[in-house]
């Protein structure tokens, strides 16, 4: 096992040392062996959300650290808040990107905007909130198959209809108005995509009361406290969504349902 | 609580009243209270107080918020009544995309009787529906809801839409301090964005906007489009953050929809206006 062309790797961990995967790279390159030790095999198996990606996921929803947005600090909470809930759509895309291959092309292209406007979201929201404020979210989709056209639209559109009512509900709790201009502006093309993703499903779909498939189900958009939306996200969250100094106060919007 | 206080709290708007009772609370923990709220109280005089506290606790005078909602109500006039004629018209939408356009007409018509009644609400006169011109005084040549016209049709729906959106969020600010307003309005916002969303798709173009562009409407719309390219966000450059396989520019472009100012948005439908 002191063979230069041979590598034991024994435990996971050893996968994450730098020494180790250089090692690696090396020996394949030379046409070399690496022996997995049966350690390493069960722990491996980490793609514990099933979307086909190994590592990222550490454990099944809500069973994580308190992921803990203090409405404390204002407006940086409500940005926090937002960007908790862009770093689940990123991921979410990211993985459906990876594994659409057998979509029609015009899904594809659509869900590829989609998912480059969420990760440029995520990352404007990591630049505003700095380094102080950020924080990692972990996904987990339970066992959500990503090459399923209908439900991954369907997961989707839960994703864009929460966005939605989470931006709408959480603007009455921003105090600077350059603040409430910047969640509007990324508020209306998370409804954009909801209208689009609901278009995929049911292409032009007139209105059909609340629980419709039409592009715009309701003449009033929801308008969701934060509370309501930390629950609607959490099934697809490993950290447990913590929301401390929550306003008691809630506005409802015209629907009366957040 | 003195016999005059108590009368005095009967007689505000329970609404305003919740907002002094915040600020009194606030300013008993030393929070930042005004001068002129200071010398109001340090003069005894809680009527006083409490009229610089209540016109402070708003930060703009109510009548500011009835301009917003006046605003918003000539803006759903408009589209309601283009979609009420253009539902109405004989051969013009074809049968598998009425859903759609039945969908957006019973929309903007509940827009239209919900701020009428916000207005009232705050004590106002909702204005009267005007006449519209929609060749928009001719810029859309002999536009008349006929029967061959579907495309511009669906111009002018698209146009109407992104606009819409554009329009709410430059008036969100001005509404920061009344929550049940804003809450409305902002529902009625992103619903606009969904209408905009759909009739570009049914256009066969994206759902949302690339840079400035207005894809293949009439050069006379370019304003419903300008502005939209801005990079900045919150003081910040966010060109780049499409780089490296997140779409580019183009995509952060697209990731955020830009305001449009009262006066830009007037400008815009003013043509539309008989």
């Amino acid at each position: 096992m002191s063979d230069k062309n041979t590598l034991v790797i024994s435990s996971a961990s050893q996968l994450l040392d730098g020494k180790t995967r250089r090692d690696f790279i090396r020996l394949m390159g030379v046409g070399g062996a690496a022996i997995f030790l049966p350690s390493v095999l069960t722990s491996c198996s980490d793609d514990d959300d099933n979307d086909g990606i190994d590592g990222g996921p550490i454990g099944p929803p809500n069973s994580g650290a308190p992921l803990v947005i203090d409405f404390a600090k204002g407006d940086t909470a409500v940005f926090q808040f937002a960007y908790a809930l862009e770093q689940l759509e990123a991921d979410f895309y990211t993985k459906v990107v990876a594994s659409m291959g057998g979509f029609p092309a015009a899904d594809q292209s659509l869900l590829r905007d989609v998912k480059n406007h969420e990760v440029i979201h995520r990352e404007a929201l990591k630049i505003i909130l700095g380094p102080a404020n950020d924080f990692t979210v972990n996904t987990n989709y339970g066992n959500l198959n990503f090459a399923d056209r209908t439900a991954v639209l369907t997961t989707a559109r839960t994703f864009e209809d929460l966005g939605v009512a989470a931006y709408n509900g959480a603007a009455q709790y921003i105090s600077d108005g350059n603040n409430l201009l910047l969640a509007g502006k990324i508020a209306s093309v998370e409804a954009r995509h909801a209208a689009a993703i609901r278009d995929l499903i049911a292409p032009k779909s007139g209105s059909q009361g609340d629980t419709g498939t039409s592009f715009a189900p309701k003449a009033f958009d929801d308008a969701f406290r934060p509370s309501k939306v930390a629950a609607g996200a959490q099934p697809f969250v490993v950290e447990r969504l913590t929301l401390n100094n929550a306003p008691a106060a809630f506005v409802q919007g015209p629907n009366n349902n957040g | 609580m003195t016999t005059q206080l108590k009368t005095l709290y009967d007689s505000i708007d329970p609404e305003i009243l919740e907002t002094v009772e915040t600020r009194r609370e606030e300013i008993a923990k030393g929070a930042s209270a005004s001068s002129k709220v200071m010398a109001a109280l340090a003069l005894g005089s809680v009527p006083i107080a409490l009229g610089v506290l209540s016109k402070e606790a708003y930060g703009q005078a109510p009548a500011d918020v009835v301009d917003v909602l006046q605003f918003a109500l000539l803006l759903e006039f408009l589209e309601a009544e283009f979609y009420n004629r253009g539902v109405a018209a004989a051969g013009l939408i074809p049968a598998e995309d009425r859903a759609i356009f039945t969908t957006i007409m019973t929309h903007e018509n509940i827009h239209v009787s919900t701020l009428q009644n916000l207005i009232q609400g705050k004590g106002a006169t909702p204005n009267p529906k005007p006449n519209f011109d929609y060749t928009a005084k001719g810029n859309v040549p002999g536009f008349n809801f006929g029967a061959t016209q579907y495309e511009t049709f669906k111009v002018l729906s698209q146009a109407f839409e992104d606009t819409g959106v554009r329009a709410y969020k430059g008036q969100a600010g001005r509404l920061i301090n009344d929550k049940p307003i804003l809450t409305a309005a902002l529902t009625i916002h992103s619903v606009e964005a969904r209408h905009a969303s759909e009739i570009r798709r049914l256009r066969g173009k994206k759902a949302w906007i690339t840079q400035n562009s207005r894809d293949d409407l009439p050069a006379f719309t370019q304003a419903i489009y300008q502005g939209e390219e801005n990079p900045i966000q919150l003081g910040r450059n966010v060109a780049r953050l499409g780089d490296n396989g997140n779409g580019n520019f183009e995509a952060v472009s697209e990731a955020f929809d830009e305001p449009l100012t009262k006066a830009e948005v007037t400008a815009i439908i003013t043509p539309f206006l008989a």
